[in-house]
C-alpha cells in the first residue's frame, strides 16, 4: 500500500532524512518512533506529499506522490502535528469545507460525517466553533477530518497529544478498529502507545531506520536477560548473597529500603532459565520472605534507549574517525 | 475549487475585513460623488472611477493579505496542499472569493448612477463601461496583491508591499515620462494601469485594454500558484 524508496531530504546542508526504504502491506498498524527531531514529520510530510523529497520517491496504493499528486493524496487521510483547523468555523462547517474540499461522491455528507463524528465521539460539539473548544476536542476534530473520504491510508502524527487518559484510550481503540481495514502509519514518542496499537515499529533517528520490527520481537532482540523486581524481608547483605547463590541468577542490586527490615532488590536471569521457584525454596529456606515480587519484562523504553544511544554513539565514532 | 471560495467569501463577512472593505470603499466614493457630482451639479462619473483606481490601492491589499498568511500561521496550509486538488484550483478559490467582496462593495455604488438618473441624464453605456473595466482593472490588482501575501507570512509586510507594488503599476509611466529615454517611456507607458485606464475614462471601452487587464490578472495567478507549489520544494 505504501512503498517508500531510498527516501532523502535535505535542508540546506542538513540531512533531515538520510535514505529512508520501507514498505507497508494492506492493513498493517505500523508505529514511527523516534526522540525529537529524528525525522518523524519530515517523512510523513513527504508521504502525504505535503514537501517533495530530495531524492528518492515514495508510492501510495501504487500513485507516486509527486508524479500522480492528486491520485495519490485521494488515498490519504492526513493528520499533521497541529491540527489544521480554521477557528472561525463550526465544528460542521469545517468538516463540510473538508468534504466538499476532498470532493467526496461517493459517500452522503449527513450520512458520513455523523459517523466519523460518533466514531471519534465529537457529536455533540458539531454545532460549536473550532476556536472555543479544548485541546482534546481539536485533535479530534483533526482525526475527524483526516477520517472524510474513507481513504484507506491514515498517517496520523502523534494523534493522541493534548488528550487526557481515557480519551487517549478511547482514541486508541478507535485507531486500532480503523486499522482493521485500513493501512495506517502513526508517530508517537509515547511508548506504550506503539504497544497498544501497533503491529509493527519502525524506529527512527537521526533520519536513519535503526530497526524495523514487531514491539515484542524488538524487545526479544536486545534483551538476553529477564529482570525482575522483588521486595525482600532480611538484610541486605545476606540476602543479596542468598539470591545470587541461586543458580541462574545473573545479578542482585540492593536498590532501597523499602519497609521496616525489607529491602527493594533488581534481580536479572540468564533468558534461558526460569528463576522463580528456586529463588522461592531459597529465601524460604534462609526465613526471608517476599513482600512483592514482579517480572519487568524488557521495556519498549529501554529497547528505545539502546537503539538511539547506539546509534549516536556509532555516529559519532564515525565522525571521530 | 468551490470549496475553498465557499470558505473565504464566508470567512470575510464572519470576520470584520469584508464589512470594513466595503464601508471604506463605499464612503470614500460617497464621498467623491458629493464633491463632484452633487455640489457641482454634474453628471458624469469618469471622476469617479479615476478615483477607485485609486482607493483600490489601498483597499484590495488589505483584503488579500490574510489570504496566504494566515493559512501558513493556522497551519491549514497542510490540509489545503496535502488535499487531492491541485494548487490551480487553491489559488482561484481565493481569487474569485476576494473579488466577488470587491463586487459587493462595487454594488453598493450603483445607488449613484440611479440617483443622478432621476435628475439628469448620465451617459448610461460609458458608465456601464466603466463598471466592467473597473472589474477587471481591481481583478489584476487582487492578483498582483494575492501574489505578494503568497511571498510573505507577514500580514503587514505582505499590505505594504502590495500597496508599493500596484502603486508602480500603476503610474509606472511617470518614472520616465520626463526624461530623454523615450524608449523606455514609451514602454513604461505601454504597461502602465492608468494609460491603459485613459481610455474607459473617456467613455471609450476598448477591448485591448480589457485584455491587458485580463492578461496581467492571468500572469499572476499562475504566479501565485507557481510560488505555493515551490514551498513543496524548500
Amino acid at each position: 500500500m505504501i512503498k517508500v524508496l531510498g527516501l532523502t531530504k535535505r535542508y540546506g546542508t542538513k540531512e533531515a532524512v538520510k535514505n529512508i526504504s520501507f514498505s507497508i502491506a494492506k492493513g498493517e498498524i505500523v508505529g514511527f518512533l523516534g526522540p525529537n527531531g529524528a525525522g518523524k514529520t519530515t517523512t510523513m510530510n513527504i508521504i502525504t506529499g505535503y514537501i517533495s523529497a530530495t531524492a528518492g520517491k515514495a508510492l501510495i496504493a501504487g500513485f507516486d506522490v509527486l508524479d500522480d499528486p492528486i491520485y495519490a493524496r485521494q488515498h490519504i487521510g492526513y493528520l499533521p502535528e497541529h491540527p489544521p483547523l480554521y477557528q472561525d468555523m463550526t465544528v460542521n462547517e469545517y468538516l463540510r469545507f473538508v468534504y466538499n474540499l476532498k470532493k467526496v461522491r461517493h459517500r452522503k455528507f449527513e450520512k458520513h460525517i455523523s459517523e466519523i463524528c460518533e466514531l471519534v465521539g465529537i457529536s455533540h460539539v458539531r454545532g460549536r466553533v473550532i476556536g472555543n473548544l479544548s485541546k482534546g476536542y481539536k485533535q479530534r476534530v483533526g482525526l475527524a477530518q483526516s477520517l472524510i473520504g474513507d481513504p484507506d491510508v491514515l498517517i496520523l502524527d502523534e494523534p493522541t497529544v493534548g488528550l487526557d487518559p481515557n480519551q487517549i484510550i478511547e482514541i486508541r481503540n478507535v485507531i486500532k478498529n480503523l486499522g482493521r481495514e485500513r493501512t495506517i502509519i502513526l508517530s508517537t514518542h509515547i511508548l506504550p502507545e506503539v504497544n497498544a496499537v501497533c503491529e509493527r515499529v519502525i524506529v527512527i533517528n537521526d533520519g536513519v531506520i535503526v530497526a524495523d520490527d514487531k514491539p515484542e520481537n524488538l524487545a526479544k532482540k536486545i534483551a538476553k536477560q529477564n529482570r525482575f523486581s522483588a521486595r525482600i524481608v532480611g538484610e541486605s547483605q545476606a540476602v543479596v548473597n542468598i539470591v545470587s547463590g541461586v543458580p541462574g541468577v545473573a545479578g542482585v542490586k540492593f536498590i532501597k529500603n523499602a519497609e521496616e527490615n525489607a529491602g527493594d532488590y533488581i534481580i536479572t536471569s540468564d533468558e534461558t532459565r526460569d528463576i522463580r521457584q528456586p529463588l522461592f525454596y531459597a529465601l524460604a529456606e534462609n526465613n526471608m520472605p517476599y513482600l512483592s515480587f514482579t517480572s519487568y519484562g524488557v521495556s519498549l523504553e529501554d529497547v528505545f534507549a539502546k537503539l538511539t544511544q547506539q546509534d549516536s554513539e556509532h555516529s559519532k565514532e564515525e565522525l571521530s574517525k | 475549487m468551490t470549496a475553498v471560495f465557499k470558505r473565504e467569501f464566508r470567512a470575510y463577512f464572519t470576520g470584520p475585513i469584508g464589512y470594513i472593505f466595503c464601508a471604506a470603499f463605499f464612503s470614500a466614493i460617497s464621498f467623491s460623488f458629493y464633491l463632484d457630482n452633487v455640489s457641482a451639479y454634474r453628471s458624469d462619473f469618469s471622476t469617479i472611477f479615476n478615483i477607485m483606481m485609486l482607493w483600490l490601492i489601498l483597499l484590495v491589499p488589505l483584503m488579500t493579505m490574510r489570504l496566504w498568511s494566515e493559512e501558513k500561521r493556522q497551519k491549514t496550509d497542510q490540509l489545503l496542499l496535502t488535499a487531492p486538488v491541485g494548487t490551480m484550483e487553491i489559488v482561484l478559490g481565493k481569487f474569485f472569493s476576494a473579488l466577488c467582496v470587491f463586487l459587493c462593495a462595487l454594488s453598493l455604488t450603483f445607488i449613484y448612477p440611479i440617483i443622478v438618473s432621476l435628475f439628469g441624464t448620465p451617459e448610461v453605456k460609458s458608465i456601464i463601461g466603466n463598471y466592467v473595466a473597473i472589474t477587471f482593472a481591481a481583478s489584476a490588482y487582487i492578483a498582483i496583491s494575492l501574489f505578494i501575501s503568497s511571498l510573505t507570512e507577514s500580514q503587514i509586510v505582505s499590505a505594504i508591499l502590495s500597496i508599493i507594488s500596484l502603486s508602480l503599476f500603476l503610474a509606472m509611466n511617470v518614472i520616465f515620462e520626463s526624461t530623454n529615454i523615450e524608449f523606455l517611456a514609451k514602454a513604461l507607458g505601454f504597461l502602465s494601469m492608468i494609460t491603459r485606464y485613459f481610455n474607459f475614462f473617456q467613455g471609450l471601452f476598448s477591448l485591448s485594454d480589457v485584455f491587458y487587464f485580463i492578461s496581467l490578472t492571468v500572469i499572476f495567478l499562475f504566479l501565485t500558484s507557481r510560488v505555493i507549489e515551490k514551498r513543496r520544494w524548500s
